[in-house]
């Protein structure tokens, strides 16, 4: 391809350089040649750059960088990992991708031409040096391919990042080592949070109470450890006094719970500054899922490698932004990246844990001729995307099954997608409750149909049990908190947890949802203004359970968003998210983004509620002692009252308090650890264009964990 | 029936609003706090400023009284919009405006039956536009003043 391309230049090049001689020699016998300032200028690929780069600092700088670096706001756009991702693509594709969804908060004043312009920039920047020609919409060359060597050697990072054991230890010079059973794991040890939200029900609760309400005035910083820098939003795991943290760029570390010291540290890579939100334990190994879709355990004493399994295939777009669970002796894991058109969809899938052996595959988009394949408008297959698994499931050891939340359709707007507001795309925006023997759907509820608004319905189901009967609630971005039986799915209540007006109803009966007239109607180019915004209602923070007072208290946010469709071909190798969107604060809240929710899960009425300028990022736990501790962007890690939502105790961090406190107890002595940590997409977009006045140090990466004094 | 705990402050907010009855006419007090309109990473330090408008009602007059800051150029044009919470609809009332980036916004408006209607549904909105934010630049719903003492 880079060959035809090059001869096609070069003979343009030609043919024009004999023009212009021709033109020359006609000077000197004929008329006077035209006036050179009259010539249309010859548009190249270079000066495309040129004017590219004066639209990307206008357009695209303010989240990208002006070096195309990246900043908290959006991702970088050069170098190696850049190339990584986009380098076996064509700038046809870059451009479908960046015109149907760039920049976030519309493209009213940005033309074809300023597209490609940018393109071309962006190529430029990242090394493009054997392209003449002007890019033009269906330039299908191979990006890559016109990158010199030269270049691409430039583009590696230097040094290279190592792989595999950085530091060499083993968790017994700390405490004998007993292997962590299933049996273990549906009963943790009370000193124990041995998984992502410590229980298989989901439920971030610590049955530990020596840290209550009339003592947690008193706690004091006991250790803080320095993580590694980039997007981070952790949930480390405590297993016998030893803490087991994923960092940012796929590094876990082993820390003596009691001191902070490194037991042991395991680059698995790739080496980059992406986010893992959580990783899982079995028996004596730690399993991680990565940034680019595999799957890799660890020996949790010393670190050093097991196995390790491909979940999906990385250049495709596929990748893992949360960890697995390990549930009926099996490690299960989600998906995410699946919002391009390309035959392969997003699925759960299960290995097993001895040796990483795949065992089962559920997909989460019906295709052609299989249940539910009819509810996609007749789309090709090949169209049919979304449906990410991007936030990890839970268990329920009696019923083996397992119970995932699922993204929305993509792209986000129905016009988009070539749908309507009826083609609800199974199984997306649904609980999915899968067996884990076979892998096969025992039933679904599909919260949110035809989801129009980038709201899904992705995140933690937590499960219940009062008396015999048995519940899974979840929270989706719609803020509406849903009850439903789990052993059928049936619907049973909800209830709304921040104001919503993208529904005109909800079915008290059925739990059927129904969209604003316009909402249902929107065009392409057509502004909707809704709430909550794509941040949520709630977010990635998982929300806990508190068994003794049947509450479950959530994590919630409050903003809204004016959402407006883009244009998408239907063109393989295509889609994306396609929609321009901009925030506002939420009516009625008084500017306080951040609320604290809790809500009896009998009668599904709010107990209380404490709200706050600043928005939360970390998940809620709650304990024992009646206390649930819950972090925000203003750096503030706050305890408060479980009966009545007061602030106990509160303390400030280096930077923003970001992802799932734990609790855990060494010898006797109970601890609270949390992490600080930065990045993360709409929950730290949305609250940068809001509560500007918020700000804080764009490093910090840490953990901290907290006792009472001896 | 015995009144919910909810419903018992509730009913306590509501006696504390009528408690400024005059002799002869109700009134009462409404908010709006101004905030930027909706912005993005790119508009974010060009919509900006924020403000608070406290509204008496008194029988159908409406009173406006307020004051903003902080904007990114000087206002142009203060209206009273009519649309439920987070939908924009179109202007009901102008409002006078200080010729500033910061400054007073006020008025005295008569309400249909109709209007007093919506303004308990909260369906009105103060928006006030600047010479660089000609469709607006900050927007505040309009809620009874006890909504945010809840």
């Amino acid at each position: 391809m880079k060959f035809l391309f090059d001869v096609k230049t070069r003979t343009v090049s030609l043919g024009l350089i004999l023009s212009l001689t021709l033109v020359a020699c006609g000077s000197e016998t004929t008329e006077p040649a035209a006036p050179a300032a009259e010539a249309a200028p010859e548009i190249t690929f270079a000066s495309q750059a040129v004017l590219g780069a004066e639209a990307f600092a206008t357009n695209c700088a303010a989240c990208h960088g002006t070096s195309l670096e990246g900043t908290t706001l959006g991702p970088l756009l050069s170098g190696f990992s850049w190339v990584q991702r986009w380098g076996s693509q064509t700038p046809e594709l870059l451009l479908n991708n960046i015109q149907a969804n760039m920049p976030p908060g519309g493209n009213d004043n940005i033309t074809d031409e300023d597209y490609l312009n940018i393109v071309a920039h962006i190529l430029q920047v990242n090394g493009v040096d054997s392209v003449f020609n002007a890019l033009t919409a269906s330039s299908v060359f191979e990006i890559a391919a016109n990158i010199s060597q030269v270049v691409a050697q430039r583009q590696r990072p230097e040094p290279p990042a190592p792989v595999g054991l950085t530091v060499a230890g083993n968790t017994e010079d700390y405490v004998p080592f007993v292997p962590l059973t299933q049996a273990m794991l549906e009963d943790p040890d009370p000193a124990d949070w041995p998984m992502h939200r410590r229980n298989h029900y989901a439920h971030s609760y610590s049955p530990l109470d020596q840290i209550n309400t009339e003592n947690v005035g008193n706690l004091t910083l006991e250790w803080v450890w320095n993580m590694h820098e980039g997007d981070s939003e952790p949930a480390p795991l405590v297993y016998n006094g030893i803490v087991y943290m994923i960092n940012p760029g796929n590094v876990i570390q082993a820390l003596d719970g009691k001191t902070g010291e490194l037991i042991w540290e395991h680059w698995t890579g790739p080496a980059n500054r992406q986010d893992m939100r959580n990783i899982a334990m079995y028996e004596d190994k730690i399993i991680q899922a990565t940034t680019d879709a595999r799957l890799v355990a660890l020996d949790a004493r010393t670190g050093e490698q097991v196995w390790e399994s491909i979940v999906a295939d990385s250049s495709k777009g596929f990748s893992n932004s949360s960890g697995p669970i390990v549930a009926d002796d099996k490690v299960i894991v989600g998906l995410a990246g699946c919002a391009r058109y390309i035959p392969e969809d997003c699925y759960i899938s299960a290995y097993n844990a001895d040796d990483g052996a795949l065992l089962w595959q559920f997909e989460t988009i019906a295709e052609m001729g299989q249940p539910g394949g009819d509810t996609w408008g007749g789309l090709d297959d090949v169209f049919r995307a979304g449906g990410e698994t991007w936030i990890t499931g839970s268990y329920d050891p009696d019923l083996k099954l397992t119970y995932w939340g699922t993204a929305q359709q993509k792209p986000w707007v129905p016009v988009s997608r070539h749908m309507t507001i009826y083609d609800v795309g199974l199984y997306t925006n649904s609980t999915v409750a899968v067996n884990t023997d076979s892998g096969e759907l025992d039933w679904y509820f599909q919260h949110v149909p035809a989801e129009a608004l980038d709201l899904d319905e992705v995140f933690e189901r937590v499960l219940v049990n009062r008396g015999d009967d048995k519940y899974v609630f979840s929270i989706g971005k719609y803020g509406i908190l849903w009850k439903n039986d789990r052993v059928t799915g049936k619907f049973e209540d909800y209830v709304e947890t921040v104001f919503q007006n993208a529904f005109t109803n909800i079915d008290s009966e059925t739990g059927e949802v129904t969209y604003r007239q316009d909402i249902q109607n929107a065009q392409l180019n057509e502004w909707t203004s809704a709430c909550p915004s794509s941040t949520g209602g709630k977010d990635w923070h998982s929300m806990t359970y508190h068994p003794p007072s049947g509450l479950i208290i959530a994590p919630l946010s409050q903003t809204c968003l004016e959402n407006a469709a883009r244009e998408v071909a239907l063109v393989q190798g295509g889609g994306g998210l396609a929609a321009s969107r901009k925030f506002f604060e939420m009516p009625g809240t008084d500017g306080n983004l951040g609320k604290v929710g809790a809500y009896n899960v009998d009668t599904m009425e709010e107990v209380w509620s404490y709200q706050q300028r600043a928005s939360l990022h970390t998940g809620t736990i709650s304990t024992a002692g009646d206390l649930v501790f819950v972090g925000d962007l203003d750096r503030r890690f706050k305890a408060l009252n479980i009966n009545n939502g007061e602030i106990l105790w509160e303390t400030r961090l280096g930077t923003s308090v970001q992802g799932h406190p734990v609790s855990f107890a060494i010898d006797g002595k109970q601890y609270i650890m949390v992490n600080s940590a930065l990045g993360g997409s709409s929950p730290r977009t949305v609250p940068g264009v809001i509560a500007t006045e918020i700000t804080y140090p764009r490093w910090g990466n840490a953990i901290y964990v907290f006792s009472l004094p001896d | 029936m015995q009144l919910g705990r909810k419903s018992t402050l509730l009913f306590f907010i509501a006696s504390l609003s009528l408690f400024n009855v005059s002799a002869q006419t109700q009134t009462e007090t409404y908010r709006a706090r101004l905030s930027p309109m909706p912005t993005t990473p790119q508009t974010v330090t060009e919509i900006i400023g924020e403000g608070e408008v406290i509204l008496t009602l008194s029988g159908n007059t409406l009173t406006v009284d307020g004051n903003f800051t902080g904007m990114s150029s000087v206002a142009t044009m203060g209206h009273i919009h009519n649309g439920p919470p987070a939908q924009p609809g179109p202007v009901a009332f102008s409002l006078e405006v200080s010729s500033a980036t910061g400054g007073s916004i006020s008025g005295e408006l008569e309400l249909t039956d109709e209007q007093v209607t919506a303004l308990k549904n909260n369906e009105f909105y103060v928006q006030i536009h600047s010479q660089n934010n000609a469709p607006g630049e900050l927007r505040g719903w309009i809620f009874l003043r006890s909504h945010f003492q809840n």
